[in-house]
């Protein structure tokens, strides 16, 4: 599947980035994007669906190793990664051409 | 592939972390039935795995606290969206948001409407979550000590042919024995339940009584309770090591100390004698001791020495794994060992109760009851609510007709209502959760001495968590039947024209329903506080035996340098004598034991009866009284004569012969054929002492009203003091006007007499006996209350139903009128309807009456559960409120106007 071609919603886009930056763990993209869990979880399962991400489970020795439970890990593919280009290139148009009109520029 | 894990907390974790765990668990859980099944165990593993880790991390940091686990908890609450989400992803990836979007919009497009749903919900709620937080807090929740399930309470039993008691005391000697010789303790400790002495001001301070019982020395050890400072009791202190130390509960410390750290090693002057502080006990003793200091409890020597002298209550801490069964066989055990060696104290044993029992005492069923009664008018707010929707689902009918027109399906038409419901449920949750706030705030405020644990009563995590699930429920119970109605009503309403609304007749069935059960379930509240209410007034129009207006009474105690009966006598002399010269004084007299204050018991047994078996022992409670007490009191004399300055002569303790008097329902019983006075019973003071009964007088309600009359043997003073403690006495003073003015005059004639004697425990007659019924009234209130809002919400749901249905008549009603139907025949047509309905209720009501309020049975007094006035004057309470409520409807009906009835057709 290719990238879509229309941008990621600010939402979305947060949570792509965070996997993106290493942030692998449902709980710890919640508390790098600040969104709360009822927001995250749909949006990574939007991601999956639509092949922006994949997910798998860490080795089940590795957890028995620690005596914890498995956790299950989210990484960005190549579809992901070129749809985080597009939304970011937009978004920064967007920034450049003077936002969405919604803050008011103070800096000179 | 999906990893199979078992969710469960870690062992290493604090107990706050596991339970965090368990209840944020419990959220993700109840979401995770959304999701489909296929899915539904990979799902749970990864919620269940992010809990762990971040649980873990947090306790491992130390970091989780409160506002941690809220967080926690905020976040296992979004595992309901996911789960939606997740079930939803195919067919309308966005439609939950939508929904909830139009739901609110719906709701906030009818604000009046909204808020009535969500007021009637919020005061159900509220009061249902904080009856649950005081159920939690004191019948659920551990008892704050460490592994508290071990912990019993050991009593000493006697069984005889007679009268088996079980909740005595235990000697010294024997609990030595169970002590050694038990392998189902742990630990097992011994207190006096008895224990006060006087400790001297410092600084200018007033002299003060405080409860200092004597323990033994791993008595904190074995309820796992440290010092906060200083050391607890040395074995060694058990062997007459220890008699000049004391440890400071944290409470005395505060106070009186000011929380002075260098108070270990000080010295404290307890009844004139020098003690050292070793130690300021952990305040988590006093929520169930009511101590203020503690002394050790010296074995092995002459006095502690007596097999007889039963003077110790017991708690051990069971070995982990045994079971109170096998402890009880165990000591049952030794006891038999026992009575081989001691045949004299064969019918001697102990009973073992569990700890918790005796802490939360005897509240558990009635709070139960409570919690059950909120919970019925939660369930009736429910129906009116329930009944509410139903009659709004018919005015929206064209609303839904178009929805499905545009090509809803059914589940989505039910999922839309359902989510308007739920969203007004949770809404009337917070509402609800601040309500049960104020309600557990003012319980607070009124229920001091009345429940136990009352420290440990708050809204928490636990109420918190009850309340969220217990508006979701609501939303779902009210929410369900008008969701499903309308939906199948919409594929008929869409046939029809848009405009015009139907009659739904449907949902008139199934709101008569609803009012139905709603009268019949008010009435069975109505009934148990009826029963209630009657048994209160039984209780306090009891022949109480004595007069309680306008007396005063206190306690003093004095110190030991009043060694003989001769000075307590002489002391007692003087000071009633300073008293009666006070204005406003007509009497004053003193007695150990008063009504409504207990007393001690002594065994005793019929003159001319062998006394060496305990078979035949009989118990009595002894009273030594001064020479007016039966006229200060105003307790009737039946028989013979009172007590008084006659017996100055005529016996003592020492001569082992004096006089006496009984109570009435005591005379009948030893002496069925009447003449009490002249005969004889034997006491035992340590040494027997015969006395003569010269009086018999009315019975006293000595243990509070709701408690028969015990039996009461009474002594003069002038010729027993000694082995009763006769240093501390109640002063009882009748007065000439309010009784209450009197306590300091009466104070500053005690100073006078003795500077360092205190005046405690100072109260009017009249407040002891409120005392003694303030948890009888709370229950009462309470119930009442909920009954109260039971039958508005009844009404007002019989109301709505009457009203809508005279709405949906109108035409028919018009036509009716216009045929020439009288005023009288249009009122009664409404009226046949709501009353029909009302006595449907009244006889369901009645039924589950007759089997509910056996639950009662055991709260009320001098009222049998099905007693037929309460019965009938309740049903006339609600039938007039139905009443009430069906009369407007009806009157409007008759209001009709024919013309305008037929041209809005």
């Amino acid at each position: 599947m290719t990238a879509p071609r229309k941008p990621l919603s600010p939402t979305r886009l947060a949570v792509l980035k965070a996997i993106a930056q290493n942030v692998r763990y449902g709980f710890d993209i919640m508390d790098a994007t600040q969104l709360p869990s009822g927001t995250v979880y749909p949006i990574l399962g939007w991601l999956e669906r639509t092949t922006l991400v994949r997910s798998r489970w860490e080795a089940i020795a590795l957890a028995q190793r620690d005596k914890r439970p498995p956790r299950r890990y989210y990484e960005v593919t190549a579809t992901g990664a070129r749809a985080l280009a597009v939304s970011i290139d937009h978004y920064r148009a967007l920034s450049a051409a003077g936002g969405l009109g919604l803050a008011k520029p103070r800096r000179a | 592939m999906m990893p199979r894990h078992r969710h469960q907390s870690d062992a290493s974790w604090s107990a706050f972390a596991r339970q965090t765990f368990g209840q944020g668990l419990w959220l993700v859980r109840f979401a995770s039935m959304l999701v489909p099944a296929c899915q539904r165990d990979e799902w749970m593993a990864e919620w269940a795995a992010e809990l762990f880790h971040r649980i873990d991390a947090l306790d491992v940091a130390g970091l989780l606290d409160w506002p941690a686990r809220w967080n926690v908890f905020v976040r296992c609450a979004g595992a309901l969206a996911h789960a939606l989400s997740v079930r939803f992803a195919d067919s309308r990836q966005n439609m939950l948001i939508q929904d909830i979007q139009y739901a609110v919009r719906t709701n906030l497009r009818r604000p009046a409407f909204s808020l009535v749903v969500i007021a009637t919900l919020a005061l159900g709620i509220g009061a249902t979550s904080a009856m649950f937080s005081i159920v939690d807090a004191i019948l659920i929740r551990p008892l704050p000590y460490e592994r508290s399930s071990e912990l019993v309470s050991v009593y000493g039993a006697i069984a005889t042919a007679g009268a088996a008691t079980d909740r005595t005391y235990i000697s010294p000697p024997d609990y030595l024995d169970y002590r050694e010789q038990s392998s189902a303790f742990a630990a097992f400790a011994a207190r006096t339940a008895f224990g006060t002495a006087v400790l001297a001001g410092q600084h200018g301070d007033a002299p003060e009584r405080v409860s200092i019982p004597f323990v033994s020395a791993n008595f904190f050890s074995t309820l796992g309770v440290k010092p906060i400072i200083g050391r607890g009791f040395l074995p060694s202190e058990e062997d007459g090591n220890g008699h000049d130390v004391v440890v400071l509960s944290h409470g005395l410390w505060q106070r009186r100390f000011n929380g002075d750290r260098g108070v270990v090693g000080a010295t404290v002057l307890l009844d004139g004698e020098r003690r050292t502080v070793i130690g300021v006990m952990s305040p988590t003793i006093e929520r169930t001791f009511p101590d203020q200091m503690w002394r050790p409890f010296i074995f092995h020597i002459e006095e502690s020495s007596h097999r007889r002298a039963h003077m110790l209550r017991g708690i051990a801490r069971l070995k982990p794994g045994v079971s109170i069964e096998q402890a009880r066989a165990n000591v049952d055990g030794i006891a038999h060992r026992l009575a081989a060696i001691y045949p004299e104290d064969a019918s001697w044993h102990l009973a073992l109760v569990p700890y918790r029992d005796i802490v939360v005492g005897n509240v558990g069923p009635a709070l139960l009851l409570l919690l059950g009664a909120v919970a019925l008018v939660l369930l009736i707010a429910c129906g009116n609510v329930a009944s509410l929707m139903l009659a709004r689902a018919t005015t929206r009918e064209s609303e839904l007709a178009v929805r499905v027109a545009l090509g809803a399906s059914r589940t989505q038409i039910v999922w839309q209502l359902l989510t308007e419901t739920l969203l007004l449920g949770v809404a009337a949750g917070a509402v609800g959760l601040a309500i049960a706030a104020l309600f557990v705030r003012v319980v607070h405020a009124v229920a001091g001495g009345i429940l136990p644990r009352l420290s440990e009563v708050g809204i928490n995590a636990n109420a918190v968590f009850f309340t969220f699930a217990l508006s979701l429920v609501t939303g779902l119970v009210f929410g369900i039947a008008p969701a499903v109605l309308a939906s199948r009503q919409s594929l008929a309403g869409a046939m029809r024209s848009l405009g015009r609304t139907s009659a739904g007749g449907r949902h008139l069935r199934v709101r008569d329903v609803l009012v139905v059960a709603q009268v019949a379930l008010s009435l069975v509240l109505l009934l148990g506080a009826g029963l209630m209410l009657r048994s209160l007034w039984m209780v306090e129009h009891v022949e109480l035996g004595f007069e309680p207006r306008h007396v005063m009474t206190g306690q003093v105690t004095l110190p030991r340098t009043y060694q003989t009966r001769v000075d307590v006598e002489r002391f007692w002399d003087t000071f009633l004598a300073r008293v009666r010269a006070r204005p406003g004084v007509q009497l004053a007299a003193g007695a150990t034991a008063l009504p409504l204050r207990g007393g001690s018991d002594t065994r005793y047994h019929l003159d001319g009866h062998a006394s060496d078996a305990d078979a035949d022992g009989l118990l009595a409670q002894i009273d030594i009284v001064t020479d007016d007490y039966f006229s200060a009191l105003r307790i009737p004399l039946v028989a013979g004569r009172v007590l008084g300055p006659v017996d100055r002569a005529g016996g003592s303790e020492e001569a082992g012969h004096g006089s006496i008097a009984i109570n009435r329902s005591m005379a009948a019983r030893l002496f069925p054929n009447g003449n009490a006075v002249g005969k004889r019973i034997v006491l035992d003071f340590g040494q027997p002492f015969s006395g003569e009964i010269v009086g018999v007088v009315a019975d006293v309600h000595t243990f509070g009203q709701d408690v028969g009359a015990p039996d009461i043997v009474y002594v003069s003073s002038h010729q027993v003091a000694g082995n009763f403690d006769g240093r501390i006495m109640n002063l009882v003073v009748r007065t000439k006007g309010d009784a209450a003015v009197l306590a300091a005059p009466i104070r500053a004639a005690l100073t006078e007499l003795e500077r360092t004697v205190p005046f405690s425990d100072v109260a009017t007659m009249e407040r002891l006996l409120g005392d003694s019924t303030a948890g009888t009234w709370f229950r009462a209130r309470l119930l009442a209350g909920f009954a109260l809002v039971a039958l508005i919400l009844a009404a007002i749901g019989l109301y709505g139903v009457l009203a809508y249905a005279v709405t949906q008549r109108t035409r028919e009603i018009g036509v009716r009128i216009a045929l020439g139907a009288r005023r009288g025949a249009v009122m009664q047509l409404i009226l046949v309807r709501g009353l029909t309905l009302v006595g449907a209720g009244l006889v369901l009501g009645v039924g589950a009456g007759l089997l509910t309020t056996r639950l009662l049975d055991r709260m009320l007094f001098g009222v049998s559960t099905t007693d037929p006035a309460v019965f009938a004057a309740v049903i006339g309470v609600l039938a007039l409120t139905a009443l009430a409520a069906c009369l407007l409807p009806a009157w409007r009906a008759t209001r009709v106007d024919p013309i305008t009835a037929l041209r809005a057709e």
